[in-house]
């Protein structure tokens, strides 16, 4: 059986910083607590998590960029602390916003220099960068200076940049970050033709949606544990019932409501409104019942608002990290 | 809270914060380097090309060199604090704020005179130490009155690089040829009279240059009465490029009012 | 594989002039730095009653300057700037070395500081009327040589350095003076006090610099040449040797801290 792609072992990792005038103090930060999950070739496996819980350190770890504390990973079969270079050889990434670039070269130029720091061959390095360019759509603009791009564009060729010696694993940290929705889409495509094409991907991102439309498996991971891994459908299944329905109400009308939604057995939670009002957040299998239950109170306008919508990862993901119990 | 205590905690904080951030990532190692190690080595270059040539007395281009820091650390520390908040976008929050300009930018200063007062100081009494200077016969506090009015007059300096830093990003540049320039023009090294005299009457533009002489003066035991005229020439001198400082960081934000040069970096 | 090393360098290269070299901070320590000691040295030997400045100390020996402090912050901002950008993880993250980058970037830039010791020579020519007569012309070449591989070698030092942490480059920064001042660029080392003599001999410049001088004055002692030669490039050998044995350490460093990107 071949290696998995990625294997992560009870990694941890700690930071030590100095501050302070005359005696210098030091402060250790954990950034991941234990962590270990598997990656299997070909798969698009995603990390989700808040801002500091130990995402970017990971994918950091992974690229051979910092070491482990403790713990360890392997990368296709090779060792991410002892065979730093085959690691090299096999991986590109991408990390989130517009630096990494020398933004007074052109894109050509950028992605010829990073050509030679992989030692692609010549003719190797002119026909990949013409694909790529063409690619992630920055073909017309190859040859002007990077300082003149947007941070979509940026973004892109990063992406282009990763790719370079078509690499068969790629990480992406936070590909989408700062991108508008059209350029987020196209960026969304493009992993996804990546994957088609056998690539193993691991992704980070803030946004659910994107990772609810990529990903085959997820990772939550919290003040540097995972506290989640599946894929988004198991994962959305975590939560009981299927939709949810919120409902605005005056907050004198709120017990009402409540006495007339006990019978559905549907699990509640108010939370504070706008001007005085009430929400009420339902989670049921039936939102037909509670729309049925709440039609009298529709109609003499004490409900002030009504929506339904189907459960999201997003809804998860908050009740994970927020940490109530699903 | 009286107006005038209020812009009083205002010019004391701010130039409190401006001057820490200039410093606050630095350990000690980097503030001593950065305050002193430049213009040290320096000096110590100087006194060897000084050597080298047959000048074998060190004291003129010690005493020199001494009172050239708060100079240098006004012009560049005023540069540099304006320099950095726009470099970090925080220009725009300053003069977004409801603060009073003149309390702004009259506090960029404040803690660099001061924090060069203290550094003559010390390089004094390093200078005694190491190259033999001796106290005896010197007016030693009007000394150190020519090095305080220096050090303020030559704040108008720095106000002034401070503006065109503002707008240009190679601001520095201006700020740092115009600190090495000073090792020729004001007469730290060599009296004034030593540089072709074309050139004397640049000399004599800038601040520093009487207030170095006067300095000079006190040291080799002149009275109040001597240097007077001297310091009265470098205060008024000094006035001079504080309001030509303050007047262009005004019409600088008027400007930007207009076109938002002060938000491109 | 030579070929490959081949396109690094001239890849490297080609960055580096694009990127870094040719901007207003590399012309300030090129040519204006120099320009001012330069200047000070010439009007300190007026003051003293000189009829005319030394050319070789006071001219030439600030194009000299100009290649050390070119040298010292080039370095020293390529880090400081790979940190900014983000892009020394991406150079550490690939399979080139960043020992090999370094080293071919600070031959970069100690070639590019050979401008300023040629503003420096025009300026002899061209306004001290400087002659070339009875000047040990191969000898000063090859001094030009040694001297360059001392620059190199003392350059990925201190890049080497540089890399160590977030604040280390400002003690790189601290250095640019210090070692001018020993290695004797702009007088004699022998007015220098004892002590400063003795620091100096570590310096792989300060022998390429003594055979320069005498070869401008017209030495042709081949021995006392060839032993600064021979010392220069000694020098700049271990100098190199202690580098290499460093940067493992460093690199790791580096990965445990952090310290690669600029906060």
């Amino acid at each position: 059986m071949p290696d998995p792609a990625i294997s992560v072992d009870h990694l941890h990792k700690t930071f030590t910083s100095r501050s302070g005038f005359w005696r210098r103090k030091a402060k250790t930060t954990t950034a991941i607590k234990d962590i270990s999950f598997t990656v299997e070739r070909g798969e698009l496996f995603g990390l989700l998590g808040p801002n500091g819980a130990g995402k970017t350190t990971t994918v950091k770890i992974l690229a051979t960029i910092l070491l482990p504390t403790s713990g360890g990973a392997t990368i296709l079969g090779h060792d991410v602390v002892r065979e730093t270079q085959a690691v090299r050889e096999r991986i590109g990434f991408t990390f989130g916003g517009a630096r990494g670039l020398y933004t007074r070269l052109s894109a050509v130029d950028n992605l010829l220099y990073f050509a030679e720091l992989y030692g692609l061959a010549p003719a190797v390095t002119r026909r990949r960068i013409d694909e790529l360019l063409a690619l992630v759509g920055l073909d017309d603009r190859r040859d002007d200076r990077v300082e003149t791009y947007s941070s979509g564009m940026q973004q892109r060729l990063h992406l282009a940049r990763a790719l370079l010696h078509d690499p068969e694993l790629i990480y992406l940290d936070e590909p989408t970050v700062g991108i508008d929705p059209v350029g987020a889409r196209e960026l969304r495509k493009t992993v996804r033709e990546l994957a088609r094409r056998g690539k193993t991907i691991l992704l980070t991102t803030h946004y659910m949606a994107e990772a609810e439309e990529l990903c085959d498996r997820i990772a939550i991971i919290k003040e540097g544990d995972i506290v989640a891994l599946d894929s988004p459908a198991s994962l959305k299944k975590r939560i009981p019932g299927d939709s949810l329905v919120e409902i605005e109400v005056r907050a004198a009308d709120l017990a009402l409501l409540q006495a007339a939604l006990k019978d559905l057995r549907a699990k509640c939670q108010t939370l504070a409104g706008d001007d005085g009002n009430k929400k009420l957040s339902v989670r049921t299998r039936q939102p037909e019942a509670v729309m049925q239950a709440m039609a009298p109170f529709i109609a003499s306008q004490q409900v002030r608002n009504l929506e339904v919508r189907n459960q999201t990862l997003e809804d998860v993901y908050i009740s994970i990290i927020q940490g109530k119990k699903p | 809270m009286p107006p005038l205590v209020r812009y009083a905690r205002l010019y004391v904080i701010q130039a409190w914060y401006a001057w820490r951030s200039l410093f606050g990532w630095a350990n000690p190692f980097s503030y001593f380097t950065s305050k002193f190690g430049f213009t040290f080595f320096s000096m110590l270059m100087f006194i060897f090309l000084g050597r080298f040539v047959g000048l074998n007395d060190p004291v003129y281009i010690v005493i020199g060199n001494i009172l050239l820091i708060p100079a240098a650390n006004c012009l560049s520390g005023i540069s540099m604090t304006v320099g950095n908040e726009r470099a970090f976008g925080a220009m725009s929050y300053l003069l977004g704020s409801p603060a009073p300009r003149t309390v702004i930018f009259f506090g960029r200063g404040l803690f660099h005179i001061l924090d060069s007062f203290l550094t003559v100081a010390v390089g004094l009494l390093v200078a005694v130490s190491i190259f033999g200077l001796r106290f005896s016969g010197m007016n030693f506090p009007l000394a150190l009155l020519a090095v305080l009015i220096t050090a303020f007059t030559t704040s108008g300096l720095g106000y002034i690089t401070g503006s065109v830093s503002l707008v240009n990003r190679d601001g520095w540049m201006i700020t740092s040829t115009l600190s090495l320039s000073l090792y020729i023009l004001v007469g730290a090294n060599f009296p004034v009279s030593a540089l072709p005299e074309w050139v004397q009457p640049v000399s004599y533009a800038l601040p520093m240059t009487r207030g170095i002489m006067a300095a000079r003066a006190a040291l080799d035991g002149a009275g109040f009465g001597e240097v007077a005229g001297l310091l009265a020439g470098e205060v008024a001198v000094g006035l001079v490029y504080i309001a030509v400082g303050y007047w262009l960081f005004r019409w600088l934000e008027r400007k930007s009012l207009v076109n938002g040069m002060l938000d491109s970096v | 594989m030579i070929a490959r090393a081949l396109r690094l360098v001239r890849q490297q290269v080609r960055v580096q002039f694009q990127v870094r070299l040719f901007n207003l901070y590399s012309f300030a320590l090129y040519f204006i730095q120099p320009a001012i000691f330069s200047l000070v040295g010439m009007l300190l030997s007026r003051a003293a009653g000189n009829p005319r400045p030394d050319l070789i100390y006071t001219v030439i020996g600030s194009g000299v300057l100009g290649m050390w402090s070119g040298l010292v912050f080039s370095s020293l901002y390529d880090i400081r700037a790979d940190r900014r950008d983000g892009t020394l993880e991406l150079i550490v993250a690939s399979p080139t070395s960043l020992g090999t980058v370094e080293a071919i970037r600070t031959m970069a830039n100690v070639l590019t500081g050979l401008v300023s010791l040629l503003a420096a020579f025009i300026i002899a020519v061209l306004v001290f009327d400087y002659s070339f007569a009875g000047v040990n012309l191969a000898a000063v070449l090859v001094s030009l040589l040694v001297l360059l591989a001392g620059l190199w070698s003392l350059g990925v030092f201190l890049a080497n350095f540089t890399v160590w942490s977030r604040l280390s480059g400002s003690y790189v920064e601290f250095l640019e003076i210090p070692v001018a001042l020993v290695c004797g660029f702009m007088y004699p080392i022998r007015i220098l006090p004892e002590w400063m003599q003795a620091v100096s001999t570590i310096f792989p410049i300060r022998w390429a610099l003594e055979a320069l001088d005498a070869a401008l004055t017209g030495s042709h002692d081949l021995a006392r040449l060839a032993e600064c030669w021979g010392l220069g490039l000694l020098l700049s050998f271990l100098f190199w040797g202690v580098t290499r044995l460093l940067e493992g350490r460093v690199h790791d460093r580096i990965r445990v801290t952090g310290e690669m990107r600029s906060i």
